[in-house]
């Protein structure tokens, strides 16, 4: 709870107030591997369909290449790709979300997108902490773990999904799941 | 929070507004630094541009800067009021110039979000100093007494009308025919049209306007004028023309002193009067009948008569440029728009011009059968406009050099004074257009052109009698249009470059190769030396150069930005040093070419030649380096698809077309699989998540909207 109100005031800070309060608490969810994700939706820009990418070479894997969103180039990621998951074949379903960081614009191949919830504060766990040393923690970039229902969705941090050095998520997300199963 | 925004935004006005007003203030400074005194609309100029400053500044509470300015205010103040003799206006042009210098300092700060903490006690009391001198100079002289009504308490600043030394004093009498109508509008009109150059006007009859009967009064008396202006006789007869109804004009010019006494025509003894007397004896007489009734009608006058104004007499041999002769200069009106919105705007016409294309080339289109005669038309129409637009928007970001130029004009005056040079300055073609960021990047390397151009170039005063030299030395600052990029070049007409020395120099710092005798070096590869990082041949470090940073850096600055640097020089008559840089970043004129399924662009201008090669003209190297030989010349070669990992290039080079790619005499081949065609591509920057690629410079959107790769010539080559 604390962490979700400290990354809210941090990173929310530029977007409007009212904007704020009504994005508050919802989440764009989107399925990767066999886990869901969500992604708070304040960045979220838009949701586009998958098209052709411009590869650039000497790049990390995860790192697709560039596509044209309107006239503006933006970078996209392999979300897959991103948590040293399996990659796999893009088609009709495959979507592109485009998320806002800072002043970065960044295309997100995921999937398949899933729905949008709403997980209040009460319901969203901080990730567990064991078996990992300090540094690993620092690099997390699920930062909490959100109950819907009776699913859980691994909530993002875009900025350390973007930036940190390359961290398996899988690994964390096991773990979580094993210890958020438990609770 | 809604507050701060806008503090911010008065903030942003502010610092824009006064950067503009001192610029003009240094170029007008500069234009005028040789001159013996600055004419009268430049003081104006001056007195009215420190006014805002301190103004805004006031508001803003920056109070180091209105302190200054409003020192500066009063100097000029005094001197547009008082038309002392004795300024030194070397001295006086140094001052203006400190006070900008340490306003833009202060503003910088401010930009930077500091507090503007300058202390200007200094400069104040130099301003102190230098008023003071001023004041006392005047004194001393004995001539004139210290004018009244300098007001030297600070808050008093009105903008009177201006009246000035060069204004002249006429006395004006309009005699209009007996049997003319309404004489009173007409003689307004005579008023109304005078009023455009008037400091000061008194006629009589007064309520020519109001009161129907002046007209008659001024049929029968005749119409006088009082006239204070800047203009000669002659203009103001053709201000009030000689239209059917006016039988004659007069107009004497008089001194201060007549003017003062108002209409008291009669009074005037000596020569005026006799001329007066000559040309026009009956009218005379009236007027010496109506001057008594004029004076006893209007007990007001003393209120509004010219004597509000301190007028000084000049010495007639420093007569003074009048404000009408200056060509006035066209006014362009500008709006300031953020880069951030041109930016936007251009994205948006990219846009446009692909959904054009998708559109018109639309498979609907296609089912046979259709008649398509007024679409066509249309989209011909749609075509021209939107590639119009683009060109509007292109030359929008094109700014002049001329803020650039001035810049320097700048320089050279520090640097040549600190140095005792005397030094003219020329600039050329300082209305040359160029991109907005180009300009940024220049600026610095120029500088360091002018001054090495002052500093090294141009000789001291009596090295240049030595050599028998005539003339001052001279700075010329050129540029011009050529071949789709600007060259820039800075001319001296100092030493030149000494190629002995240079090379004894490099020898010295062992860049020449110990077998190669010194005459084996052509000049330009011996020139070149200059901008090799800590090379300076001048023995002595000055405040201004002779480090040996500099040229490098200018290389450096110019490169990066795709332009170069020649140095031309002859001993003993000077140096030209041009820098040619293209006219935009924005757009580049390139090749597309396709590897495997994606796209690349490599400027046009980076490739000699296309050229298919045999198997056979291929030369392996066992540890995988490949060299083609074509007519007798060995190039490197390059496969983009291996280089880059990509898949399903073209491994065969009798399947590909190779490239000849030429950068600063290295040569280099590039083997790519196809040719797509040759078009201006608009560059963009890779998005800064993506870190930099070897031999990618930028991205760009084709026309069918994909994204290609922009090739880096100089990257590909090392």
């Amino acid at each position: 709870m604390d962490e979700t109100s400290k990354w809210n005031g941090q990173e929310g800070a530029d977007t409007a107030l009212s904007e704020d309060d009504a994005q508050k608490g919802k989440y764009m969810t989107f399925k990767s591997g066999n886990e869901y994700f969500g992604l708070g939706i304040q960045y979220v820009e838009q949701i586009i369909q998958f098209q052709s990418i411009t590869a650039i070479p000497e790049t990390e894997d995860y790192i697709k290449g560039l596509i044209n969103l309107r006239g503006k180039v933006i970078p996209v990621v392999d979300v897959r790709l991103r948590f040293k998951q399996e990659p796999f074949e893009y088609n009709d379903r495959t979507c592109i979300i485009v998320i806002n960081v800072k002043t970065m614009t960044v295309g997100l191949i995921v999937e398949q997108i899933a729905e949008v919830v709403e997980i209040r504060e009460e319901n969203i766990l901080p990730p567990p902490s064991i078996g990992r040393g300090d540094r690993a923690h620092q690099n997390k970039y699920v930062y909490g773990i959100g109950k819907v229902g009776d699913t859980v969705k691994l909530l993002l941090d875009p900025d350390k999904l973007l930036n940190d050095e390359d961290l398996s998520a899988m690994e964390q997300a096991s773990e979580m799941n094993l210890e958020g199963n438990e609770r | 929070m809604a507050e701060e925004f806008n503090t911010d935004s008065m903030l942003d006005m502010y610092l824009f507004e006064n950067t503009q007003l001192l610029e003009q203030l240094q170029e007008t400074v500069l234009e005028q630094k040789d001159a013996d005194c600055f004419d009268e609309d430049s003081i104006n100029e001056i007195f009215r541009t420190m006014h805002t400053i301190k103004g805004s500044s006031g508001i803003m509470m920056f109070d180091n800067i209105t302190a200054v300015s409003h020192k500066l205010e009063d100097v000029f103040y005094y001197l547009r009021e008082s038309h002392p003799d004795n300024v030194s206006h070397v001295e006086l042009v140094e001052h203006v110039l400190e006070v900008e210098d340490f306003i833009s300092n202060e503003m910088e700060k401010i930009r930077n979000g500091d507090t503007p903490d300058g202390d200007a006690s200094e400069l104040i009391s130099e301003l102190d100093k230098f008023l003071n001198t001023l004041k006392n100079g005047a004194v001393q002289e004995g001539e004139e007494p210290p004018p009244e009504n300098v007001h030297t308490a600070p808050t008093q600043f009105y903008i009177a009308p201006v009246a000035t030394s060069a204004s002249h004093f006429y006395k004006i009498f309009i005699t209009f025919f007996p049997e003319t109508e309404m004489a009173n509008v007409h003689a307004y009109k005579a008023v109304y049209a005078l009023k455009e150059i008037a400091e000061d006007i008194l006629y009589s009859p007064e309520d020519i306007l109001t009161d129907e009967k002046s007209g008659e009064a001024i049929v029968k008396d005749g119409f006088k004028i009082l006239l204070q202006a800047q203009s000669s006789e002659d203009e103001v007869r053709e201000l009030i023309g000689v239209g059917y109804d006016i039988e004659k004009v007069d107009v004497f010019e008089c001194k201060a002193e007549e003017f003062l006494r108002g209409f008291d025509f009669g009074e005037v003894a000596g020569a005026p009067l006799a001329k007066i007397d000559l040309e026009s004896s009956v009218d005379e007489i009236e007027a010496r009948t109506q001057e008594s009734n004029s004076e006893e009608k209007k007990p007001e006058k003393p209120a509004i008569a010219p004597g509000d104004f301190v007028i000084q007499s000049r010495e007639p041999g420093k007569q003074k440029k009048l404000a009408k002769d200056k060509p006035k200069a066209e006014k362009a009106s500008f709006i300031s728009v953020n880069v951030s919105k041109m930016d936007q705007l251009m994205d948006l016409i990219g846009e446009l011009v692909i959904s054009e294309s998708v559109v018109l080339q639309s498979s609907d289109l296609k089912v046979p059968g259709l008649n398509l005669d007024n679409f066509n038309k249309a989209a011909v129409q749609l075509a021209k406009i939107s590639t119009d637009l683009q060109n509007v928007i292109m030359s929008m970001r094109m700014v002049p050099l001329a803020n650039t130029f001035q810049k320097m004009n700048r320089i050279v005056f520090d640097v040549s004074r600190k140095l005792g040079k005397d030094i003219e300055f020329v600039m050329i073609g300082e209305q040359t257009e160029v991109d907005k960021n180009i300009i940024e990047h220049i600026s610095d390397p120029l500088m360091h052109m002018v001054r090495n151009a002052v500093d090294h170039g141009i000789e001291t005063n009596e090295e240049r009698r030595e050599c028998g030299k005539i003339g001052k030395g001279k700075v010329t600052l050129a540029a011009r249009t050529e071949a789709g990029k600007v060259w820039i070049s800075v001319e001296d007409n100092g030493t030149g470059l000494n190629r002995e020395k240079l090379l004894a120099k490099a020898r010295k710092q062992g860049l020449l190769d110990e077998n190669k005798p010194d005459s084996a070096y052509t000049d330009k590869e011996v020139y070149q030396f200059i901008t090799l990082p800590g090379f300076s041949t001048n023995e002595q470090v000055t405040e201004y150069s002779g480090r040996g940073v500099g040229m490098d850096v200018v290389v450096q600055n110019i490169q990066a930005i795709g332009g170069t640097l020649e140095i031309e020089s002859e001993p003993g008559l000077g140096s030209i040093m041009t820098l040619k840089i293209p006219l935009t970043l924005a757009i580049i004129d390139g090749i597309v070419m396709e590897i495997g399924n994606t796209c690349f662009v490599m400027e046009t201008g980076a490739v000699k030649q296309f050229i298919r090669v045999k198997e056979n003209m291929m030369i392996h190297e066992p540890n995988g380096e490949e060299y083609v030989m074509i007519r007798g010349e060995c190039f490197p070669v390059i496969r983009l698809g291996k280089w880059y990992g990509l898949a399903e290039y073209e491994e065969s080079v009798e399947n590909g077309v190779m490239l000849i790619l030429e950068v600063d005499d290295r040569k280099v081949c590039l083997l790519v699989d196809r040719l797509i065609g040759n078009q201006e591509i608009v560059v963009k920057p890779i998005p800064s998540y993506i870190k930099k690629v070897k031999g990618l410079s930028g991205c760009t959107q084709l026309g069918d909207g994909s994204i290609a790769l922009i090739l880096d010539a100089a990257g590909l080559v090392e």
